[in-house]
């Protein structure tokens, strides 16, 4: 009886220590946000909120083209995602669901187009953009984000896929379906929370990136996104942690709270995928 | 909440899903192409996104390409002198040795907190449960831009608030401590910034595995005597070694390739400390401006990882064979 | 194709957006004229900090009354990720028609090919009265391709209240400095808040010692911190720098030095004399309590070297308004806007014999003084490539913390020797 207490006692006393260690970075960077300028710079930290001030959200939301950029980056991701997504969803079912020649070289494809380090295509990139007069224009943007989720988004899809029982399909062509529906009425509304939990990936990543749409967009200021805007909070003068705080803040909140509502789906979907092997 | 349902949602698949629609000899044409039509878009997009700049790069890592070629054009051929430069650089093959001890310790940190969080999350009640998961995620969620500024923050020397827990706990030398100026630290933030973004989603997909092995193998296995890292060897781990591999294979792939924490906080330095190959790959085209030494390293860097994970594949493929 | 049908609407909302927000701003209509008789609109890129709002506008305003033939479109940059994308700008077929580029950078890109050659508007712009620490990196292979802009170098911001309270004066040579600085330097105040990266501040107090960051011999460059005098110059860094918390692993920026300042434990520190306004923003109690003075030298007779920091303007060869950027130049480059920049931010004016009208100001004294002994990084295109990944603020954290100056010094050395001679 004893030690199961104390078993309890030290499961917990661990799990108090997970929940902290991966909680603090984020609280502290909420707290700094409504921080007093006077109180981030003080010796003494406070770890409560005793001052709490709007001030930096209100620096981070009344800088030049905040909602623009907000928008734009929406525009892109979700673009970029939903494209992702339907381009995936028809792969995912060939390799899951077809045997056919060149399937495995495919597979293959998909991983080494996993591995690309993409900061280092940023020369070529910026040269074919240039010189298909794709530069300044967020639909190129678009394009890069949706290549650098789709191979993600394909793994995750197949195993979304392959935890749905093709018997259940094959009983659907014994009642008549033919392929499509069967697909479209039986296997589509099971893969969909998949597709909506898979969509967060590529969402974040569209979301966070810097490089391209850094170098990509150049002359049309009101085609940049949220992550340059990020980025211009050290100013010359320094960084405004307040303000950082508080851009950075808003920027992970979208994401936060998408991720809350789907995060459950995605563990399972990869767990069934990669389980099935 | 989704965070609850994790468990229950997980759909433990049936022997023998999945299975590929048997082929049969004699379908109709378009049965035959449908596969390819399905893959066509797939494949056009990386045709045109990602192998056509891939060629690209690879042009340029065989050019004499600096800013004036950039702006002016006519780069000129110069074959494989920039790999030459490369590979009779004793820095770059410090930097691949870099890189591979970086990507070793980061994953394996991380696969092997991955496990003990996710065997804890599995002994642990509902609410703690909830609130582990719940914090889990807020880690994963959050921006990799907005982590490493967060980042750089908690180590800031004067106001960062890591000194000023180790002062108050009595180190006095940390007053002041500079965790940027000094190789070893600033590598070990970096590692601590890259595992505690990455733990998250291998736990959690870990332990999502975990709900679908079969409750009475392991309550068997107990009852013959077996403690939980016993039951974890020898019925957990077998079953999930897929599971395993896949999360082995992203995390070594999203490791090697690592850049912006590393950019962010230290471009590479102080000195080369943590100095990779994608930053070293960056710094070189983006610093010096040598577009050209910088796209022969990350052709190099794409071919490394490659045969890196050949072992990977061959056993990927023979499990794909199988279907 | 999805994306493009998802796009425009986005690029149509965004334009409106930002005709709206420019409307607000009391900025005139943002139509642009595709008919030739219209004027011709120029984009117009300056760095964030370069100038204040107040000033842009007068200038716009005026900038449009007297060149309705020229519809200019002024967009501040962030510093942050700027150098590639000045070379993005450059290389593209659409660039802006004016950019704001560092003196320590626009060699480089004076050196690729994709800038104007303005030489035959020197006369035109009254070059022969350009101060040296703008028009030299401007001049590249004998051609100018950079206009010099504004100049700014850094002084002493001190307190008065606490100078007084401690019965010290602003000192005129370093002995005086380190021995009214550990003065300070008592009571919960800090003597002088020196981050420990502040690597212009370094190269003053090594040209001090007759030493330099970099040196050339033949067409050779080769670094020069490991120098004697080089590391004289460290030494002194590090002295000064001990008498107060400055961090010794991050630069001026990160923490802003004017908000640690604004905290009021300050004494003294380093910077441009438009710092002081922001400090008085930040803490408006310290407005009058600012003073200014050069940096001591090593004797009395002479103020301590200093780095002039500034910009060039520079015309793209892709832009296809020139011609009115050029009209863009010579009215922001021209007497009437210098003599009000430089009061209006502090500035050191593009042309020396402006700078009497700059007036009595106390910090741009200061600086007018400290700027008789200004100086320039090495004048080489793979400067900016030596800046972007700097070896010297890491020789000085390295000296800072304990590490052996000499063997820093070398190692730094052979970093800058290998980026100033790739070609």
């Amino acid at each position: 009886m004893r030690t199961r207490l104390s078993r309890k006692i030290t499961l917990n006393v661990l799990a108090l220590g997970v929940f902290a260690f991966s909680v603090f970075p984020v609280y502290w960077m909420v707290l700094t946000a409504f921080k007093p300028t006077k109180e981030i710079q003080a010796e003494t930290p406070s770890f409560f909120p005793t001052h709490v001030t709007f001030s930096h959200f209100s620096t981070a939301v009344h800088a030049d083209g905040f909602w623009i950029f907000w928008r734009n980056s929406g525009m892109v991701a979700i673009s970029a995602v939903l494209m992702s997504l339907v381009v995936a969803c028809l792969a995912a079912y060939a390799v899951g669901r077809m045997k056919w020649k060149g399937r495995q070289a495919f597979i293959l494809m998909v991983f080494i187009a996993q591995m690309t380090p993409w900061e280092a295509l940023l020369i070529p990139m910026y040269v074919i953009a240039r010189d298909t007069d794709m530069l300044d224009k967020l639909p190129m943007l678009t394009l890069i984000y949706f290549m650098m989720t789709l191979p993600f988004t394909i793994v995750t899809l197949r195993g979304f896929l392959n935890g749905i029982p093709v018997e259940l399909e094959e009983a659907a062509q014994v009642d008549g379906c033919n392929q499509f529906q069967a697909f479209r009425r039986i296997v589509f509304p099971l893969l969909a929370p998949g597709l909506l939990s898979t969509s967060l990936f590529g969402f974040i990543t569209a979301w966070n990136e810097f490089a391209f749409a850094n170098l990509l967009i150049i002359k049309n200021q009101d085609q940049r996104t949220l992550p340059v805007w990020l980025s211009s909070f050290s100013n010359t003068f320094g960084t405004d942690w307040g303000a950082t705080m508080a851009a950075a803040t808003l920027f992970m909140l979208p994401v936060l709270l998408i991720f809350l509502v789907l995060q459950g789906r995605v563990t399972t979907g990869v767990a069934a995928g990669a389980v099935k092997g | 909440m989704a965070l609850a349902e994790a468990e229950t949602t997980t759909a433990a698949p049936a022997p023998g899903t999945g299975t590929p629609v048997p082929a049969r000899r004699g379908r109709p044409l378009w049965a035959r192409v449908l596969p390819y039509l399905l893959v066509a878009p797939t494949v056009i997009g990386t045709a045109y996104l990602l192998v056509y700049p891939l060629v690209r790069n690879l042009l340029i890592s065989v050019q004499k390409f600096g800013i004036a070629q950039l702006i002016r054009g006519g780069a000129e051929f110069v074959g494989i002198d920039n790999y030459r430069a490369i590979l009779s650089d004793d820095k770059f093959w410090s930097v691949v040795g870099r890189t591979f001890a970086f990507t070793a310790i980061n994953v394996g940190l991380i696969m092997v907190l991955a496990i003990l969080v996710a065997l804890l999350i599995g002994a642990l009640g509902k609410w703690m449960r909830f609130a582990v998961m719940g914090g889990l995620v807020v880690a994963w969620a959050i921006p990799v831009i907005a982590a490493t500024t967060v980042f750089q923050w908690l180590f800031q020397s004067q106001l960062g608030v890591v000194n000023w827990v180790l002062v108050a706990l009595g180190f006095e030398q940390y007053d002041g401590k500079a965790w940027f100026a000094d190789g070893n630290s600033t590598f070990a933030i970096i590692v601590l910034l890259i595992v505690w973004q990455s733990v998250p989603f291998a736990a959690l997909t870990l332990y999502a595995a975990m709900t679908t092995v079969p409750k009475e193998l392991s309550e068997s296995a107990q009852i013959d005597g077996a403690g939980s890292v016993k039951t974890f060897a020898l019925i957990t781990f077998p079953i999930l070694r897929p599971m395993f591999g896949l999360i082995l294979c992203l995390e070594v792939i999203w490791v090697f390739k690592c850049f912006v924490q590393i950019w962010a906080i230290s471009q590479g330095g102080p000195g080369d400390a943590t100095l990779t190959l994608p930053v070293y790959a960056y710094q070189i085209a983006q610093s010096l401006n040598r577009y050209d030494l910088g796209a022969a390293i990350s052709m190099v860097t794409v071919l490394i990882l490659a045969v890196v994970l050949l072992a990977y594949f061959r056993q990927m493929f023979k499990e794909e064979g199988e279907l | 194709m999805k994306f493009r049908s998802l796009a425009k609407p986005a690029v149509a909302v965004a334009a409106v957006l930002s005709l709206s927000a420019l409307a607000a701003c009391g900025s005139s209509d943002d139509k642009k004229d595709a008919a030739g008789s219209g004027p011709t609109t120029i984009d117009v890129w300056l760095m964030k900090g370069s100038v204040s709002d107040d000033f842009l506008k007068r200038f716009e305003a005026d900038f449009a009354a007297s060149h309705p033939e020229v519809k200019a479109n002024v967009q501040i940059q962030e510093w942050n990720g700027i150098g590639t994308k000045i070379i993005g700008a450059l290389a593209s077929k659409d660039a802006p028609d004016v950019i704001e580029v560092g003196n320590t950078q626009v060699a480089q890109y004076s050196a690729s090919g994709g800038v104007k050659d303005l030489t035959d508007k020197k006369a035109d712009l009254k070059g022969d009265d350009w101060i040296e620490g703008l028009a030299g990196p401007g001049l590249y292979e004998g051609k100018q391709y950079g206009i010099p802009y504004y100049a700014a170098n850094r002084v002493v911001v001190y307190r008065k209240d606490l100078f007084a309270a401690a019965g010290v004066t602003p000192p005129k040579t370093r002995e005086e400095w380190l021995a009214s600085t550990a003065k300070l330097n008592t009571g919960g105040n800090q003597g002088i808040y020196l981050p420990g990266q502040n690597f212009y501040v370094l190269s003053g107090f090594i040209w001090d010692e007759g030493g330099d960051l970099a040196v050339k011999e033949g067409d050779k460059w080769k670094g020069a911190l490991s120098t004697p005098e080089a590391l004289k110059g460290m030494d002194f860094y590090q002295q000064i720098q001990a008498l107060g918390k400055g961090p010794k692993d991050s630069d001026e920026a990160k923490p802003t030095q004017t908000d640690v300042f604004a905290q009021g434990k300050v004494a003294q520190m380093i910077a441009v004399p438009g710092a002081a306004e922001l400090i008085a923003q930040a803490n408006p109690a310290l407005k009058d309590k600012l003073g200014f003075f050069p940096i001591p030298g090593k004797t009395a007779d002479k103020p301590g070297a200093v780095f002039t920091g500034g910009s060039d303007l520079i015309i793209p060869v892709a832009s296809d308004g020139q011609d009115a950027a050029y009209t863009f130049i010579k009215e922001l480059a021209g007497e009437k806007w210098q003599t009000d920049l430089a009061k209006t931010m502090k500035y050191v004016p593009n042309r020396t014999s402006l700078a009497s009208s700059v007036g009595a100001d106390e910090g741009v004294a200061a600086m007018a003084a400290g700027a008789a002994n200004g100086k320039a990084t090495p004048n080489s295109p793979n400067w900016a490539a030596v800046e972007a990944k700097n070896p010297i603020k890491e020789y000085q954290t390295k000296v800072l913390t304990g590490g052996d100056p000499a063997a820093a010094a070398k190692s730094a050395d052979e970093i800058i020797t290998q980026a100033l001679n790739t070609k």
